[in-house]
Protein backbone atom coordinates (compact mmCIF):
# COMPACT_ATOMS: atom_id res chain seq x y z
CA UNK A 1 0.00 0.00 0.00
CA UNK A 2 1.90 3.28 -1.34
CA UNK A 3 1.02 6.25 -2.47
CA UNK A 4 0.96 5.07 -6.06
CA UNK A 5 -1.16 2.63 -4.51
CA UNK A 6 -3.62 5.12 -3.44
CA UNK A 7 -3.66 7.26 -6.63
CA UNK A 8 -4.24 5.00 -8.69
CA UNK A 9 -7.50 3.82 -6.91
CA UNK A 10 -8.39 7.23 -6.92
CA UNK A 11 -7.86 8.11 -10.41
CA UNK A 12 -9.85 4.80 -11.56
CA UNK A 13 -13.03 6.07 -9.43
CA UNK A 14 -13.57 9.68 -10.60
CA UNK A 15 -11.98 8.99 -13.83
CA UNK A 16 -14.68 5.81 -14.67
CA UNK A 17 -17.26 8.11 -13.74
CA UNK A 18 -15.88 10.97 -15.74
CA UNK A 19 -16.01 8.22 -18.34
CA UNK A 20 -19.24 6.91 -18.04
CA UNK A 21 -20.66 10.69 -18.45
CA UNK A 22 -18.75 11.06 -21.14
CA UNK A 23 -20.28 8.39 -22.84
CA UNK A 24 -23.94 9.52 -22.56
CA UNK A 25 -23.07 12.72 -23.69
CA UNK A 26 -20.74 11.51 -26.27
CA UNK A 27 -24.01 9.78 -27.83
CA UNK A 28 -25.86 13.45 -27.68
CA UNK A 29 -22.86 14.73 -29.18
CA UNK A 30 -22.77 12.13 -31.89
CA UNK A 31 -26.75 12.23 -32.41
CA UNK A 32 -26.22 16.15 -32.77
CA UNK A 33 -23.11 16.10 -35.62
CA UNK A 34 -25.40 13.36 -37.52
CA UNK A 35 -28.47 16.36 -37.32
CA UNK A 36 -25.48 19.05 -38.56
CA UNK A 37 -24.37 16.97 -41.44
CA UNK A 38 -27.85 15.82 -42.62
CA UNK A 39 -29.40 19.47 -41.71
CA UNK A 40 -31.75 18.87 -39.33
CA UNK A 41 -32.09 19.85 -35.82
CA UNK A 42 -31.45 16.66 -33.92
CA UNK A 43 -32.30 15.67 -30.29
CA UNK A 44 -34.09 19.20 -28.82
CA UNK A 45 -37.14 19.03 -26.32
CA UNK A 46 -35.16 17.34 -23.56
CA UNK A 47 -34.06 20.50 -21.43
CA UNK A 48 -31.86 22.94 -23.43
CA UNK A 49 -30.34 22.06 -26.52
CA UNK A 50 -31.29 18.64 -25.25
CA UNK A 51 -29.03 18.62 -22.92
CA UNK A 52 -31.09 16.57 -20.59
CA UNK A 53 -31.36 13.45 -23.41
CA UNK A 54 -29.00 11.24 -22.11
CA UNK A 55 -30.70 11.05 -18.15
CA UNK A 56 -33.67 10.39 -20.08
CA UNK A 57 -32.19 7.44 -22.31
CA UNK A 58 -30.54 5.87 -19.84
CA UNK A 59 -33.77 6.25 -17.25
CA UNK A 60 -35.55 4.62 -20.68
CA UNK A 61 -33.12 1.76 -20.65
CA UNK A 62 -33.57 1.11 -17.14
CA UNK A 63 -37.55 1.10 -16.98
CA UNK A 64 -37.93 -1.13 -19.97
CA UNK A 65 -38.78 -4.67 -20.16
CA UNK A 66 -35.58 -7.40 -19.32
CA UNK A 67 -37.21 -10.13 -22.07
CA UNK A 68 -35.32 -13.17 -22.60
CA UNK A 69 -36.52 -14.90 -25.87
CA UNK A 70 -37.36 -18.49 -25.45
CA UNK A 71 -35.20 -20.25 -27.80
CA UNK A 72 -31.92 -18.17 -26.08
CA UNK A 73 -29.45 -19.90 -23.71
CA UNK A 74 -30.01 -18.04 -20.92
CA UNK A 75 -27.29 -18.43 -19.10
CA UNK A 76 -24.45 -17.11 -21.99
CA UNK A 77 -27.39 -14.46 -23.08
CA UNK A 78 -27.15 -12.73 -19.59
CA UNK A 79 -23.37 -12.88 -19.75
CA UNK A 80 -22.85 -11.98 -23.14
CA UNK A 81 -23.38 -7.82 -22.17
CA UNK A 82 -21.15 -8.02 -19.05
CA UNK A 83 -18.39 -10.04 -21.18
CA UNK A 84 -18.91 -6.99 -23.96
CA UNK A 85 -18.33 -4.05 -21.26
CA UNK A 86 -16.07 -5.54 -19.02
CA UNK A 87 -12.60 -5.31 -20.75
CA UNK A 88 -13.64 -1.70 -22.30
CA UNK A 89 -14.37 -0.48 -18.52
CA UNK A 90 -10.77 -1.67 -17.78
CA UNK A 91 -8.89 -1.28 -20.71
CA UNK A 92 -8.53 2.62 -20.26
CA UNK A 93 -6.71 1.81 -17.01
CA UNK A 94 -2.70 1.85 -18.35
CA UNK A 95 -3.48 5.78 -20.16
CA UNK A 96 -0.89 8.42 -18.05
CA UNK A 97 -3.49 10.76 -18.11
CA UNK A 98 -2.39 13.18 -15.56
CA UNK A 99 1.30 12.33 -16.25
CA UNK A 100 3.69 12.28 -13.04
CA UNK A 101 2.72 14.34 -9.62
CA UNK A 102 4.43 14.86 -5.99
CA UNK A 103 2.45 13.12 -3.26
CA UNK A 104 4.75 13.52 0.00
CA UNK A 105 8.03 12.14 -0.49
CA UNK A 106 7.22 10.06 -3.10
CA UNK A 107 6.55 10.61 -6.99
CA UNK A 108 3.20 9.06 -8.67
CA UNK A 109 1.75 8.60 -11.89
CA UNK A 110 -1.35 9.41 -12.14
CA UNK A 111 -2.94 6.90 -14.39
CA UNK A 112 -5.45 4.22 -13.63
CA UNK A 113 -2.70 1.29 -13.03
CA UNK A 114 1.04 1.92 -13.96
CA UNK A 115 1.55 -1.67 -14.59
CA UNK A 116 4.55 -2.27 -16.86
CA UNK A 117 4.10 -4.00 -19.60
CA UNK A 118 2.23 -0.83 -20.66
CA UNK A 119 0.35 -0.50 -23.99
CA UNK A 120 0.86 -4.89 -24.29
CA UNK A 121 -1.85 -4.75 -22.15
CA UNK A 122 -4.54 -2.85 -23.54
CA UNK A 123 -4.29 -5.22 -26.83
CA UNK A 124 -4.82 -8.64 -24.59
CA UNK A 125 -7.75 -6.81 -22.64
CA UNK A 126 -9.16 -5.00 -26.37
CA UNK A 127 -9.12 -8.30 -28.14
CA UNK A 128 -11.41 -10.00 -24.79
CA UNK A 129 -14.65 -8.11 -26.20
CA UNK A 130 -14.68 -10.19 -29.34
CA UNK A 131 -16.58 -12.72 -26.96
CA UNK A 132 -19.32 -11.24 -25.41
CA UNK A 133 -20.01 -10.25 -29.45
CA UNK A 134 -19.53 -13.86 -30.72
CA UNK A 135 -21.89 -15.07 -27.62
CA UNK A 136 -24.57 -12.58 -27.61
CA UNK A 137 -24.74 -13.77 -31.31
CA UNK A 138 -24.91 -17.17 -30.54
CA UNK A 139 -26.80 -17.31 -27.32
CA UNK A 140 -29.73 -15.60 -29.37
CA UNK A 141 -30.61 -18.45 -31.69
CA UNK A 142 -31.40 -16.04 -34.21
CA UNK A 143 -29.57 -16.38 -37.95
CA UNK A 144 -29.21 -12.52 -38.20
CA UNK A 145 -27.38 -12.43 -34.90
CA UNK A 146 -25.57 -15.47 -35.12
CA UNK A 147 -24.12 -13.54 -38.80
CA UNK A 148 -23.45 -10.27 -37.14
CA UNK A 149 -21.53 -12.17 -34.50
CA UNK A 150 -19.34 -14.30 -37.27
CA UNK A 151 -18.64 -11.30 -39.27
CA UNK A 152 -17.64 -9.12 -35.80
CA UNK A 153 -15.25 -12.23 -34.90
CA UNK A 154 -13.59 -12.81 -38.01
CA UNK A 155 -13.34 -8.74 -38.44
CA UNK A 156 -11.97 -7.94 -35.62
CA UNK A 157 -9.40 -10.77 -35.36
CA UNK A 158 -8.45 -9.58 -39.17
CA UNK A 159 -7.37 -6.03 -37.70
CA UNK A 160 -6.10 -6.82 -34.56
CA UNK A 161 -2.88 -8.31 -36.63
CA UNK A 162 -1.88 -4.54 -38.49
CA UNK A 163 -2.91 -3.42 -35.08
CA UNK A 164 -0.64 -5.48 -32.67
CA UNK A 165 2.20 -4.89 -35.51
CA UNK A 166 1.91 -0.92 -35.01
CA UNK A 167 2.54 -1.14 -31.43
CA UNK A 168 5.17 -3.88 -32.23
CA UNK A 169 7.06 -1.00 -34.34
CA UNK A 170 6.24 2.28 -31.65
CA UNK A 171 7.69 -0.27 -29.32
CA UNK A 172 10.86 -1.60 -31.14
CA UNK A 173 11.20 2.77 -31.86
CA UNK A 174 11.39 3.25 -28.03
CA UNK A 175 12.59 -0.13 -26.44
CA UNK A 176 10.04 0.46 -23.93
CA UNK A 177 6.29 -0.99 -23.59
CA UNK A 178 5.66 1.14 -20.24
CA UNK A 179 2.78 4.06 -21.30
CA UNK A 180 4.34 6.88 -19.48
CA UNK A 181 7.86 6.53 -21.05
CA UNK A 182 6.41 6.10 -24.30
CA UNK A 183 4.82 9.63 -23.66
CA UNK A 184 7.73 11.21 -22.13
CA UNK A 185 9.96 10.21 -25.01
CA UNK A 186 7.35 12.09 -27.32
CA UNK A 187 7.53 15.31 -25.36
CA UNK A 188 10.94 15.71 -24.63
CA UNK A 189 11.21 14.77 -28.85
CA UNK A 190 9.22 14.35 -31.48
CA UNK A 191 5.44 13.37 -31.80
CA UNK A 192 5.92 10.16 -33.27
CA UNK A 193 3.14 10.77 -36.20
CA UNK A 194 6.14 12.75 -37.42
CA UNK A 195 7.97 9.45 -37.86
CA UNK A 196 5.60 7.13 -38.80
CA UNK A 197 2.50 9.18 -40.63
CA UNK A 198 1.80 5.86 -42.45
CA UNK A 199 1.21 3.90 -39.28
CA UNK A 200 -0.82 6.30 -37.67
CA UNK A 201 -2.91 5.87 -40.48
CA UNK A 202 -3.12 2.45 -40.35
CA UNK A 203 -3.64 2.19 -36.40
CA UNK A 204 -6.66 4.61 -37.01
CA UNK A 205 -8.16 2.36 -39.36
CA UNK A 206 -7.53 -0.83 -37.80
CA UNK A 207 -9.13 0.82 -34.25
CA UNK A 208 -12.10 2.06 -36.16
CA UNK A 209 -12.79 -1.52 -37.04
CA UNK A 210 -12.29 -2.73 -34.20
CA UNK A 211 -14.67 -0.74 -32.45
CA UNK A 212 -17.33 -1.91 -35.03
CA UNK A 213 -17.47 1.91 -36.07
CA UNK A 214 -18.18 2.68 -39.76
CA UNK A 215 -17.61 2.68 -42.24
CA UNK A 216 -16.73 -0.91 -40.89
CA UNK A 217 -20.10 -1.57 -39.07
CA UNK A 218 -20.80 -4.65 -40.77
CA UNK A 219 -21.82 -6.61 -37.21
CA UNK A 220 -24.76 -4.31 -36.92
CA UNK A 221 -25.49 -3.51 -40.25
CA UNK A 222 -29.25 -2.95 -40.36
CA UNK A 223 -29.65 -3.46 -44.09
CA UNK A 224 -28.87 -6.64 -44.26
CA UNK A 225 -28.85 -8.05 -40.87
CA UNK A 226 -31.79 -6.00 -38.51
CA UNK A 227 -29.72 -5.35 -35.65
CA UNK A 228 -26.62 -7.71 -36.06
CA UNK A 229 -25.36 -9.67 -33.22
CA UNK A 230 -27.78 -7.75 -30.60
CA UNK A 231 -31.08 -7.91 -32.47
CA UNK A 232 -32.68 -9.86 -29.54
CA UNK A 233 -32.00 -8.30 -26.89
CA UNK A 234 -33.60 -5.07 -25.06
CA UNK A 235 -33.65 -3.11 -21.99
CA UNK A 236 -30.40 -2.63 -20.23
CA UNK A 237 -28.37 -5.40 -21.79
CA UNK A 238 -28.82 -3.45 -24.90
CA UNK A 239 -27.54 -0.45 -23.40
CA UNK A 240 -24.19 -2.25 -22.04
CA UNK A 241 -22.92 -3.46 -25.68
CA UNK A 242 -23.91 0.18 -26.54
CA UNK A 243 -21.44 1.34 -23.40
CA UNK A 244 -18.68 -1.28 -24.17
CA UNK A 245 -18.42 -0.32 -27.73
CA UNK A 246 -18.03 3.77 -27.29
CA UNK A 247 -15.57 2.74 -24.13
CA UNK A 248 -13.67 0.75 -26.45
CA UNK A 249 -13.85 4.02 -28.81
CA UNK A 250 -12.40 6.11 -25.92
CA UNK A 251 -9.78 3.74 -25.31
CA UNK A 252 -8.88 3.28 -28.81
CA UNK A 253 -8.67 6.86 -29.68
CA UNK A 254 -6.75 7.15 -26.09
CA UNK A 255 -4.35 4.46 -27.13
CA UNK A 256 -3.75 6.91 -30.36
CA UNK A 257 -3.61 9.73 -28.99
CA UNK A 258 -0.75 8.16 -26.50
CA UNK A 259 1.57 6.14 -29.24
CA UNK A 260 1.35 8.86 -31.73
CA UNK A 261 0.27 12.30 -30.69
CA UNK A 262 2.53 12.87 -27.42
CA UNK A 263 -0.07 11.80 -24.81
CA UNK A 264 -0.44 14.72 -22.42
CA UNK A 265 2.04 16.67 -24.56
CA UNK A 266 1.39 19.94 -25.23
CA UNK A 267 3.62 21.36 -28.18
CA UNK A 268 5.46 24.96 -26.81
CA UNK A 269 4.38 24.95 -23.52
CA UNK A 270 6.62 22.84 -20.83
CA UNK A 271 6.15 22.11 -17.62
CA UNK A 272 8.82 24.48 -15.35
CA UNK A 273 10.99 21.61 -13.91
CA UNK A 274 9.62 18.24 -15.27
CA UNK A 275 9.11 15.78 -12.77
CA UNK A 276 10.30 17.70 -10.18
CA UNK A 277 7.60 20.43 -8.87
CA UNK A 278 4.62 18.48 -10.33
CA UNK A 279 1.73 19.42 -8.50
CA UNK A 280 -1.70 18.96 -9.05
CA UNK A 281 -2.31 22.12 -11.35
CA UNK A 282 0.47 20.68 -14.11
CA UNK A 283 -1.52 17.53 -13.16
CA UNK A 284 -4.99 18.98 -14.37
CA UNK A 285 -3.52 20.60 -17.38
CA UNK A 286 -2.20 17.56 -18.22
CA UNK A 287 -5.32 15.69 -17.97
CA UNK A 288 -7.43 18.26 -20.02
CA UNK A 289 -4.52 18.45 -22.95
CA UNK A 290 -4.76 14.19 -23.15
CA UNK A 291 -8.23 14.32 -23.19
CA UNK A 292 -8.98 17.48 -25.68
CA UNK A 293 -6.81 15.18 -27.80
CA UNK A 294 -9.01 12.38 -27.35
CA UNK A 295 -12.23 14.50 -28.11
CA UNK A 296 -10.51 15.67 -31.33
CA UNK A 297 -10.37 12.28 -32.42
CA UNK A 298 -13.52 11.09 -31.50
CA UNK A 299 -15.52 14.05 -33.48
CA UNK A 300 -13.46 12.59 -36.37
CA UNK A 301 -15.00 9.25 -36.09
CA UNK A 302 -18.10 10.88 -35.49
CA UNK A 303 -17.90 13.00 -38.94
CA UNK A 304 -16.25 9.58 -40.64
CA UNK A 305 -19.07 7.82 -39.30
CA UNK A 306 -21.46 10.18 -41.52
CA UNK A 307 -19.51 10.52 -44.51
CA UNK A 308 -18.63 7.14 -45.83
CA UNK A 309 -20.57 4.78 -46.69
CA UNK A 310 -20.29 0.76 -45.19
CA UNK A 311 -17.99 -2.19 -46.81
CA UNK A 312 -19.08 -4.78 -47.77
CA UNK A 313 -17.58 -7.81 -46.34
CA UNK A 314 -15.12 -9.21 -49.41
CA UNK A 315 -14.33 -5.64 -49.31
CA UNK A 316 -13.83 -5.30 -45.63
CA UNK A 317 -11.60 -8.41 -45.25
CA UNK A 318 -9.78 -8.27 -48.88
CA UNK A 319 -8.92 -4.27 -46.97
CA UNK A 320 -7.42 -6.37 -43.64
CA UNK A 321 -5.27 -9.02 -45.25
CA UNK A 322 -4.12 -7.95 -48.69
CA UNK A 323 -3.50 -4.44 -48.17
CA UNK A 324 -2.82 -3.48 -44.26
CA UNK A 325 -1.11 -6.33 -43.27
CA UNK A 326 1.75 -6.54 -46.15
CA UNK A 327 2.02 -2.45 -45.88
CA UNK A 328 2.61 -3.04 -41.40
CA UNK A 329 4.73 -6.13 -42.08
CA UNK A 330 6.53 -4.03 -44.98
CA UNK A 331 6.94 -0.68 -41.89
CA UNK A 332 7.95 -3.57 -39.45
CA UNK A 333 11.00 -4.45 -41.45
CA UNK A 334 12.09 -0.93 -42.44
CA UNK A 335 11.91 0.12 -39.15
CA UNK A 336 14.03 -2.64 -38.01
CA UNK A 337 16.72 -1.74 -40.10
CA UNK A 338 16.55 1.93 -39.46
CA UNK A 339 17.10 0.86 -35.58
CA UNK A 340 19.72 -1.25 -36.49
CA UNK A 341 21.48 1.36 -38.50
CA UNK A 342 20.92 3.83 -35.73
CA UNK A 343 21.01 6.88 -38.18
CA UNK A 344 18.21 8.43 -36.40
CA UNK A 345 14.74 8.75 -36.44
CA UNK A 346 14.05 11.14 -39.12
CA UNK A 347 15.32 8.75 -41.54
CA UNK A 348 11.70 6.93 -40.79
CA UNK A 349 10.13 10.01 -41.55
CA UNK A 350 12.00 9.59 -45.17
CA UNK A 351 10.78 5.19 -45.42
CA UNK A 352 7.32 6.78 -44.80
CA UNK A 353 7.53 8.90 -47.74
CA UNK A 354 9.55 6.62 -49.84
CA UNK A 355 6.94 3.69 -48.91
CA UNK A 356 3.63 5.64 -50.04
CA UNK A 357 5.43 6.85 -52.97
CA UNK A 358 6.35 3.20 -53.92
CA UNK A 359 3.24 1.63 -53.07
CA UNK A 360 1.79 4.63 -55.34
CA UNK A 361 3.60 4.09 -58.21
CA UNK A 362 3.58 0.35 -58.00
CA UNK A 363 0.17 -0.71 -57.15
CA UNK A 364 -1.13 -0.68 -60.83
CA UNK A 365 1.52 -2.92 -61.70
CA UNK A 366 1.31 -5.26 -58.94
CA UNK A 367 -0.95 -8.67 -60.00
CA UNK A 368 -4.56 -8.60 -58.73
CA UNK A 369 -7.75 -10.79 -58.86
CA UNK A 370 -10.49 -9.97 -60.79
CA UNK A 371 -12.15 -6.28 -59.66
CA UNK A 372 -14.56 -6.15 -56.91
CA UNK A 373 -16.84 -4.54 -58.90
CA UNK A 374 -16.44 -5.27 -62.05
CA UNK A 375 -18.56 -4.61 -64.43
CA UNK A 376 -21.17 -7.64 -66.33
CA UNK A 377 -21.48 -6.95 -69.88
CA UNK A 378 -25.09 -7.92 -70.93
CA UNK A 379 -24.02 -9.79 -73.65
CA UNK A 380 -23.24 -13.26 -72.78
CA UNK A 381 -24.12 -13.32 -69.30
CA UNK A 382 -27.41 -14.89 -67.58
CA UNK A 383 -28.86 -11.48 -67.89
CA UNK A 384 -28.79 -11.10 -71.59
CA UNK A 385 -31.67 -12.54 -73.77
CA UNK A 386 -31.58 -15.50 -75.43
CA UNK A 387 -31.00 -14.48 -78.94
CA UNK A 388 -32.08 -17.59 -80.85
CA UNK A 389 -35.45 -16.84 -79.37
CA UNK A 390 -35.34 -13.05 -80.33
CA UNK A 391 -34.44 -14.25 -83.67
CA UNK A 392 -37.58 -16.77 -83.96
CA UNK B 1 13.68 12.06 -18.98
CA UNK B 2 14.16 13.19 -15.84
CA UNK B 3 13.09 10.79 -12.37
CA UNK B 4 10.50 8.48 -13.90
CA UNK B 5 9.24 6.23 -10.87
CA UNK B 6 10.54 3.25 -10.47
CA UNK B 7 7.11 0.78 -11.26
CA UNK B 8 8.10 -2.66 -10.55
CA UNK B 9 6.28 -4.09 -7.65
CA UNK B 10 3.56 -6.05 -8.16
CA UNK B 11 1.61 -3.91 -5.83
CA UNK B 12 1.27 -1.75 -9.07
CA UNK B 13 -1.60 -4.31 -10.59
CA UNK B 14 -3.89 -3.75 -7.30
CA UNK B 15 -5.52 -0.79 -8.62
CA UNK B 16 -6.39 -2.92 -11.85
CA UNK B 17 -8.00 -5.61 -9.68
CA UNK B 18 -10.39 -2.62 -7.68
CA UNK B 19 -11.00 -1.13 -11.16
CA UNK B 20 -12.17 -5.00 -12.48
CA UNK B 21 -14.70 -5.09 -9.44
CA UNK B 22 -15.76 -2.10 -9.76
CA UNK B 23 -16.82 -3.11 -13.51
CA UNK B 24 -18.18 -6.30 -12.91
CA UNK B 25 -20.19 -4.96 -10.68
CA UNK B 26 -21.44 -2.02 -12.64
CA UNK B 27 -22.54 -4.42 -15.19
CA UNK B 28 -24.17 -6.92 -12.91
CA UNK B 29 -26.21 -4.16 -10.85
CA UNK B 30 -27.36 -3.04 -13.97
CA UNK B 31 -28.74 -6.16 -15.11
CA UNK B 32 -29.99 -6.78 -11.82
CA UNK B 33 -31.88 -3.63 -11.25
CA UNK B 34 -33.45 -3.89 -15.11
CA UNK B 35 -34.94 -6.85 -14.15
CA UNK B 36 -36.26 -6.22 -10.99
CA UNK B 37 -37.42 -2.37 -12.05
CA UNK B 38 -38.84 -3.21 -15.64
CA UNK B 39 -42.22 -4.41 -16.58
CA UNK B 40 -42.28 -8.41 -16.50
CA UNK B 41 -45.34 -9.64 -19.24
CA UNK B 42 -44.32 -12.74 -21.10
CA UNK B 43 -46.11 -14.47 -24.05
CA UNK B 44 -45.75 -17.51 -26.84
CA UNK B 45 -45.35 -14.70 -29.87
CA UNK B 46 -43.59 -12.55 -27.92
CA UNK B 47 -40.96 -15.02 -26.64
CA UNK B 48 -40.60 -16.23 -30.64
CA UNK B 49 -37.49 -15.73 -32.31
CA UNK B 50 -37.56 -12.56 -34.22
CA UNK B 51 -36.42 -12.76 -37.99
CA UNK B 52 -38.28 -10.12 -40.04
CA UNK B 53 -41.89 -11.05 -39.14
CA UNK B 54 -41.12 -14.44 -40.72
CA UNK B 55 -41.83 -17.57 -38.89
CA UNK B 56 -38.28 -19.26 -37.88
CA UNK B 57 -37.50 -22.24 -39.63
CA UNK B 58 -35.57 -24.64 -37.73
CA UNK B 59 -32.62 -23.45 -35.40
CA UNK B 60 -30.03 -21.12 -35.99
CA UNK B 61 -27.29 -23.22 -34.70
CA UNK B 62 -25.91 -24.88 -37.94
CA UNK B 63 -22.88 -24.91 -39.68
CA UNK B 64 -21.42 -22.46 -41.24
CA UNK B 65 -18.62 -21.10 -43.93
CA UNK B 66 -15.40 -23.39 -43.46
CA UNK B 67 -13.83 -19.42 -44.47
CA UNK B 68 -14.46 -18.11 -41.06
CA UNK B 69 -12.53 -20.70 -39.72
CA UNK B 70 -9.61 -20.53 -42.27
CA UNK B 71 -9.78 -16.84 -41.31
CA UNK B 72 -9.23 -17.75 -37.66
CA UNK B 73 -6.07 -19.92 -38.39
CA UNK B 74 -4.30 -17.32 -40.65
CA UNK B 75 -4.61 -15.12 -37.37
CA UNK B 76 -3.72 -17.44 -35.24
CA UNK B 77 -0.15 -18.04 -36.91
CA UNK B 78 0.39 -13.56 -37.19
CA UNK B 79 -0.68 -13.53 -33.94
CA UNK B 80 1.53 -15.92 -32.19
CA UNK B 81 4.20 -14.24 -34.56
CA UNK B 82 3.32 -11.03 -33.09
CA UNK B 83 3.53 -12.33 -29.73
CA UNK B 84 6.81 -13.80 -29.98
CA UNK B 85 8.55 -10.56 -31.31
CA UNK B 86 7.77 -8.36 -28.59
CA UNK B 87 10.03 -9.28 -26.32
CA UNK B 88 12.62 -9.01 -29.17
CA UNK B 89 11.10 -5.39 -29.87
CA UNK B 90 11.70 -4.38 -26.47
CA UNK B 91 15.65 -5.04 -26.18
CA UNK B 92 16.48 -4.57 -30.26
CA UNK B 93 17.15 -1.05 -29.77
CA UNK B 94 19.35 -1.10 -26.08
CA UNK B 95 21.87 -3.95 -27.60
CA UNK B 96 25.53 -2.98 -27.55
CA UNK B 97 27.87 -2.57 -30.75
CA UNK B 98 30.72 -3.74 -30.09
CA UNK B 99 28.74 -7.18 -28.95
CA UNK B 100 27.97 -8.56 -32.54
CA UNK B 101 24.42 -9.03 -30.93
CA UNK B 102 22.40 -6.23 -33.00
CA UNK B 103 23.41 -8.42 -35.97
CA UNK B 104 22.35 -11.70 -34.74
CA UNK B 105 18.83 -10.06 -33.63
CA UNK B 106 18.43 -8.90 -36.69
CA UNK B 107 19.12 -11.65 -38.45
CA UNK B 108 16.81 -13.94 -36.48
CA UNK B 109 13.94 -11.24 -37.20
CA UNK B 110 14.57 -11.13 -40.91
CA UNK B 111 14.41 -15.04 -40.67
CA UNK B 112 11.73 -15.27 -38.17
CA UNK B 113 8.96 -12.73 -40.38
CA UNK B 114 9.98 -14.13 -43.93
CA UNK B 115 9.43 -17.45 -42.43
CA UNK B 116 5.58 -16.45 -41.80
CA UNK B 117 5.85 -14.35 -44.91
CA UNK B 118 5.97 -17.58 -46.92
CA UNK B 119 2.94 -18.65 -45.23
CA UNK B 120 1.30 -15.75 -45.25
CA UNK B 121 2.18 -15.80 -49.46
CA UNK B 122 1.05 -19.60 -49.54
CA UNK B 123 -2.31 -18.83 -48.03
CA UNK B 124 -2.64 -15.48 -50.26
CA UNK B 125 -2.10 -18.41 -53.62
CA UNK B 126 -4.69 -20.53 -52.62
CA UNK B 127 -7.27 -17.99 -51.99
CA UNK B 128 -7.90 -17.86 -48.30
CA UNK B 129 -8.47 -14.16 -48.31
CA UNK B 130 -10.85 -13.93 -51.61
CA UNK B 131 -14.71 -13.82 -50.65
CA UNK B 132 -15.97 -13.10 -54.19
Amino acid sequence: MSAQFYTSVITCLIMINVFLGAVSYLILLERKIASWVQNRLGPNRTGPMGLFQPLADGLKFLLKEDYDPLGVDKGLFRLAPVLALVPALIGWAILPLGGYMTWGDSQVLVAGAPINIGVIYILAVGSLAVYGIVLGGYASNNKYTFLGGLRATAQMISYEIPLGLCVLIIILMHGTARADYLVELQANGVWNVFYQPILAMLFFICSLAECNRAPFDLAECEQELVGGFHTEYSSMKLALFFLGEYFHLITSAGILVLLFFGGWDLPFIKEPIIGETAGIGWVLIKMGAFMGKIAVVLALVMVIRWTLPRLRFDQLMKLAWQSLIPLAILMLLETGVIVYLDFGYGWLTVCNVATAALVYFILPYLPSGPAINRKIELTGSRFSPPTEVAAN
Amino acid sequence: MTHPPAIDSFSHYGPLAVLILMAVGFGVANLILTHIIGPSRKGEIKGSTYESGMNPIGTARQRFNVRFYIVAIAFLIFDVEIVFLYPWATVFGGLADSSGLPELFLARMLFFVFTTIIAFVYAWRKGVFRYD
